[in-house]
């Protein structure tokens, strides 16, 4: 028991990763229609930035924190003004071709600046350990969970009850009308790839400390938190949180109980499953069916 | 109608691609050893400069700076040693691509240090039917150094894994009586040989290997392996990992609370800084003490402070090399197979072959590799072209790695 | 009209193939192999673009069934003694056969769904070939440099009585079933089954009532273009001499869509510059500078900007010099 509720634990925390970083592909999806590919390596490039700040600047690991959220916010801004947007009109391939060459772009960037090697980041949770029945809980694991909790709801605060949040989702899910009404659409669309690069961010700052910064820090995160969005519904914040913690338990779990799965066949046995998931209902759990236009 | 056309137009075209070969000669071969000229000889390798594997790019920067060093000292018997350093992605098939561009464009002399396992083994078969030296290549599959009879041109560096693996489970026998060990490793050859090594060190003794957990090189945290590893009873941590993976296990071992005898493989232990993290500031009671096995000397190691090598490696990077991480060991290691390579060199004379580069590295038996740690020889025969199968263990002390006891050497069979 | 509509077709594609025909006369061995791997994913990004650029159907998972092609090759010819030229129409096959199949669940998702299903395979595909060790080789893989049943390798091949060197004899291989396949797409495109096929891709509801069969098409689609990816993959395994799991990452899936989006969606014209951009990219790229990181700031930054140049691929620069010299022409006729 306690070994299975010690997985629970481990799956729920580096869950909350997949999802923040989901939550950010559900942004950008509802802005632009596409899958950013480049999400994940942005997020490494913040979580750069935060590392230099503390590493060799002497800053400390919440005011780097935060200017790090800043400069993502603009940074994720800035892409969507200089290469998403002009991009737009055609086929919906050719922005995702952008991301990618991205992607690979702000991965040969990292290398380039600060080099290859791992590096280690200042945890900002205490190392602290609770025994609960024999499953051991950490206070990093407590705070990962919490931050992430933490930040979704202020988003979905802001979404739901500010004018700026229900400006944005006007611009989304109709940038014609929300025009009509004097909605700057187009800045509202940048808000949220700002908004997206500030989750990244997130993710990336709250990984590095347990599983260490080099420039793939988020490759195998990106296939997680896509397979998490898509679980959920891709245009489902909420599908993004409970698609992220479903699938760091159900990852551990089956890694752990399904004996001919093992740890090394546990990726493609979850991504099965999700297959599964879409088949019986092809918008993922939380998602909306699209309606069908002549 | 036009479907008729279409098809009578295609055999046409087929008939004309046919016709042309036809009139294609095979290219003659020069007789001389290419890459080799009275001034100058041109080696060439794949390396991660790019890709998944970026950390060890240092290896071949490390490399191109100690040939750059001895160029500016007149070279080898006259000769300047050029020194190109392809891209792979550590993608065997970018490997091959690559290394055929070395062979047959750019027409170096040898092919030298590139990096990785199954990047090496890609291109293994081709280099010795070309009869290419394939020279120091940076894996220690067994493989790629015992089947020397059918693959005479290739040659490693480093001690293999199972040589590896051997020496931490002999040292576990003798000291650690009955001991349970849990092992967590990387799921492909590096980390199955390691995990082979070590079962062979311990075989007849009271140690048990209770749990076996692997992982694949592209997860993102191995947190549900240790914790496996955690509930089996393991009294030993074995962690043949990746530098990133091997921290991120011994981080979290260490605030689950467990408390094992640890030894890492010699690849995790390479990042001093990165161990250091993991130990947060002492708190991580695991790692204190944990025992690895070194060949190459450390930058960060202070016993080294004043060593000759090292300052001379310092010298090295800051003219050759600026803007580097001194504190990287991989600049050593492909500081130690330049230093080789270029003795290699050295010895097969002034009338330079391909077949007698490889007769000398064939029969090497060298002392005093500066980079190496000391009274590490480098010895090959007829069936073993693996140079170095000596190692020393050592000991995470106060923040360093220092090592202990004396050469340990693996035998084989 | 029609007969012209045919005309320009065959006799660029008669220029096209005298062109590649005697381009080895005029290059050196190695870029001859260059140039067939060139072609080798012209033969990949055909079939891609069959299902993508014409049927509307995103998939980022063709990696995947290059490697079914080319482990189906390898293993034939390591195994069984299969010559490998009688490979790459079994690897077509299998890989159709599996593209079919996987496009019967298919039919249920679309779009981003589809997407992922797609990536999902490309992701597994190196787990479970690593799996099943005893038939595919785990992962150290297969290797096929010096076998038998290779046609050429270091030892040049008699042809009609001549003597072809390897890179040679590559180069005519790949081309012969690139152009093939060429043809091959062109003609189903250009008839009732592109008719459908377009109709799919621009309104499944339109398609379904003017009587277009959905699962029909869409596998139809899914199979003929995974043939495609088999045949390459076997090419690719046949070229390099080797397979293993890493042979076909991820990274290669992606790389395919970029060579169909990049050569022009829903067009064959552009393609082959589609296969050379992908071909010489990272080779280009490292031309500029070997830093560490520095070949993927290139290629990087080289992809956004031609996708600001070209946003309709080469296919699109191709039809707005067609139209611009068709004004030309009929102003200095008028």
């Amino acid at each position: 028991m306690a070994d299975f509720l010690q997985q629970v634990v481990a799956g729920l925390a580096s869950g909350s990763i997949y999802a923040a970083l989901a939550l950010a592909l559900v942004l950008i999806h509802r802005a632009t229609g596409v899958i950013n590919f480049a999400q994940g390596e942005m997020a490494t490039l913040s979580t750069y930035v935060a590392w230099t700040l503390t590493a060799n600047h002497g800053w400390g690991y919440w005011p780097a924190f935060a200017f790090t959220l800043a400069v993502s916010f603009l940074g994720g801004a800035a892409v969507h003004q200089a290469i998403i947007r002009p991009n737009e009109k055609g086929s919906v391939l050719r922005v995702v071709i952008v991301t990618i060459g991205l992607l690979i772009f702000v991965n040969g960037l990292v290398t380039l600046i600060w080099g290859g090697e791992v590096r280690a980041v200042e945890s900002p949770f205490p190392a602290g350990t609770t025994v609960i029945a024999g499953v051991a809980i950490t206070t990093a694991d407590i705070g990962t969970i919490a931050v992430v909790l933490g930040t979704v709801a202020a988003l979905w605060a802001l979404l739901q009850y500010t004018k700026l949040g229900l400006a944005m989702r006007a611009a989304a899910v109709n940038p014609a009308e929300a025009r009509l009404v004097g909605v700057r659409v187009t800045w509202m669309l940048s808000f949220g790839w700002g908004l997206a690069a500030v989750l990244g961010a997130v993710a990336g700052m709250l990984a590095a400390p347990t599983v260490f910064l080099d420039p793939n820090l988020m490759a195998a995160l990106l296939i997680y938190a896509f397979a998490a969005a898509v679980l959920g519904g891709i245009d489902s914040p909420v599908g993004a949180v409970v698609g992220g913690l479903t699938l760091g338990v159900g990852l551990n779990l089956i890694g752990t109980y399904v004996d001919f799965v093992g740890a090394d066949l546990r990726l493609p046995v979850a991504l099965l499953v999700i297959l599964v998931v879409l088949l019986v209902k092809p918008t993922g759990i939380f998602g909306k069916s699209e309606v069908r236009r002549v | 109608m036009t479907r008729k056309l279409v098809l009578t137009l295609l055999a046409l075209a087929l008939l004309l691609a046919a016709g042309a070969t036809a009139a294609l000669a095979a290219t003659a071969r020069s007789s001389a050893d290419p890459g080799v000229t009275p001034t100058s000889v041109l080696v060439g390798g794949t390396a991660p400069l790019t890709g998944p594997q970026t950390a060890y790019a240092s290896i071949s920067r490390g490399a191109k700076a100690y040939f750059d060093y001895v160029n500016s000292k007149g070279g080898v018997n006259g000769r300047r040693i050029d020194y190109v350093a392809r891209d792979d992605a550590s993608d065997p098939v970018r490997t091959v691509a690559e290394t055929r561009r070395l062979v047959e464009q750019d027409g170096v002399f040898a092919v030298f240090n590139s990096f990785g396992t199954d990047q090496n083994l890609a291109v293994r078969d081709y280099l010795n039917q070309r009869k290419v030296p394939q020279l120091f290549a940076a894996s220690g599959a067994s493989t790629l150094g015992s089947e020397t009879a059918r693959f005479p041109y290739t040659i490693g560096l480093r001690p293999t894994y199972t040589a590896e693996g051997w020496v931490l489970g002999q040292y576990l026998a003798r000291t650690q009586g009955a001991a349970k060990v849990g092992v967590l490793y990387e799921n492909d050859g590096f980390g199955q040989e390691l995990l082979a090594g070590l079962r062979r060190g311990v075989l007849r003794s009271h140690v048990k290997i209770v749990s076996v957990q692997p992982y694949d090189v592209d997860s993102f945290d191995v947190d549900a392996q240790v914790a496996r590893l955690r509930v089996s009873g393991a009294t030993v941590f074995a962690v043949f990992a990746s530098p990133k993976h091997a921290a991120e296990a011994l981080k979290y071992a260490g605030r689950l609370g467990w408390k094992p005898k640890l030894t890492v493989g010699n690849a995790a232990a390479s990042s001093a800084p990165v161990l250091a993290a993991a130990a947060e500031k002492g708190a991580n009671q695991l790692v204190k003490g944990m025992v690895s096995v070194a060949y190459v000397k450390d930058p960060t190691d202070p016993r080294w402070s004043k060593d000759a090598a090292m300052k001379l490696f310092h010298k090295i990077v800051a003219r050759f090399a600026p803007g580097s991480d001194v504190s990287d060991v991989y600049l050593v290691y492909g500081m130690a197979a330049a230093w080789t390579a270029v003795e290699a060199i050295r010895r097969a004379g002034t009338d330079l072959t391909r077949q007698r580069l490889v007769d000398v590295v064939g029969s090497l038996n060298l002392k005093g590799n500066p980079f190496l740690l000391p009274g590490i020889a480098l010895r090959t025969g007829p069936n073993d072209h693996f140079p170095i199968d000596q190692m020393l263990l050592q000991r995470w002390q106060k923040g360093a790695w220092r090592s202990f006891g004396g050469l340990w050497t693996y035998r084989g069979g | 009209m029609s007969l012209r509509r045919t005309l320009v077709p065959v006799v660029s594609f008669v220029a096209l193939t005298v062109v590649v025909a005697v381009v080895p006369l005029f290059v050196s061995e190695f870029r001859a192999q260059e140039l067939a791997y060139v072609a080798i994913y012209l033969v990949a990004i055909i079939g891609l673009n069959i299902l993508t650029g014409y049927t509307g159907q995103i998939s980022l998972g063709h990696g995947a069934f290059m490697a079914v092609g080319g482990y189906t090759t390898a293993i034939l010819m390591a195994d069984h003694g299969v010559k490998d030229i009688w490979t790459i129409p079994l690897a077509g096959l299998v890989a159709g056969a599996a593209g079919f199949l996987f496009g019967i669940p298919a039919l249920r998702l679309s779009g981003l769904y589809l997407a992922l299903a797609t990536f999902a395979i490309a992701v597994s595909m190196p787990a479970v070939i690593k799996r099943f060790e005893g038939f595919t080789g785990g992962g150290t893989g297969i290797n096929l440099f010096g076998v038998p049943e290779l046609t050429a390798s270091l030892t040049p091949v008699s042809i009609l009585g001549r003597e072809l060197s390897f890179n040679d004899w590559l180069y005519y291989l790949s081309w012969s079933i690139a152009l093939v396949g060429y043809v091959v797409a062109w003609l189903l495109l250009r008839g009732r089954a592109g008719l459908a096929l377009r109709a799919v891709r621009d309104s499944e509801t339109a398609a379904q009532s003017s009587g277009v069969s959905l699962p029909r098409y869409k596998t139809l689609a899914f199979g003929v273009s995974a043939a495609y990816a088999g045949v390459a993959g076997s090419l690719f395994a046949i070229a390099t001499t080797y397979v293993n799991p890493d042979t076909f990452p991820v990274a290669l899936s992606i790389l395919l869509l970029v060579g169909v989006v990049v050569g022009g969606l829903g067009s064959l014209v552009g393609l082959i510059a589609g296969a050379v951009f992908i071909q010489f990219l990272p080779t280009w790229s490292q031309e500029v500078s070997k830093s560490p990181g520095a070949p993927s700031v290139v290629s990087g930054a080289l992809l956004i900007a031609l996708m600001f140049v070209l946003p309709m691929g080469v296919a699109g620069l191709v039809e707005r010099l067609r139209l611009l010299t068709r004004r030309i022409y009929h102003r200095s006729g008028s």
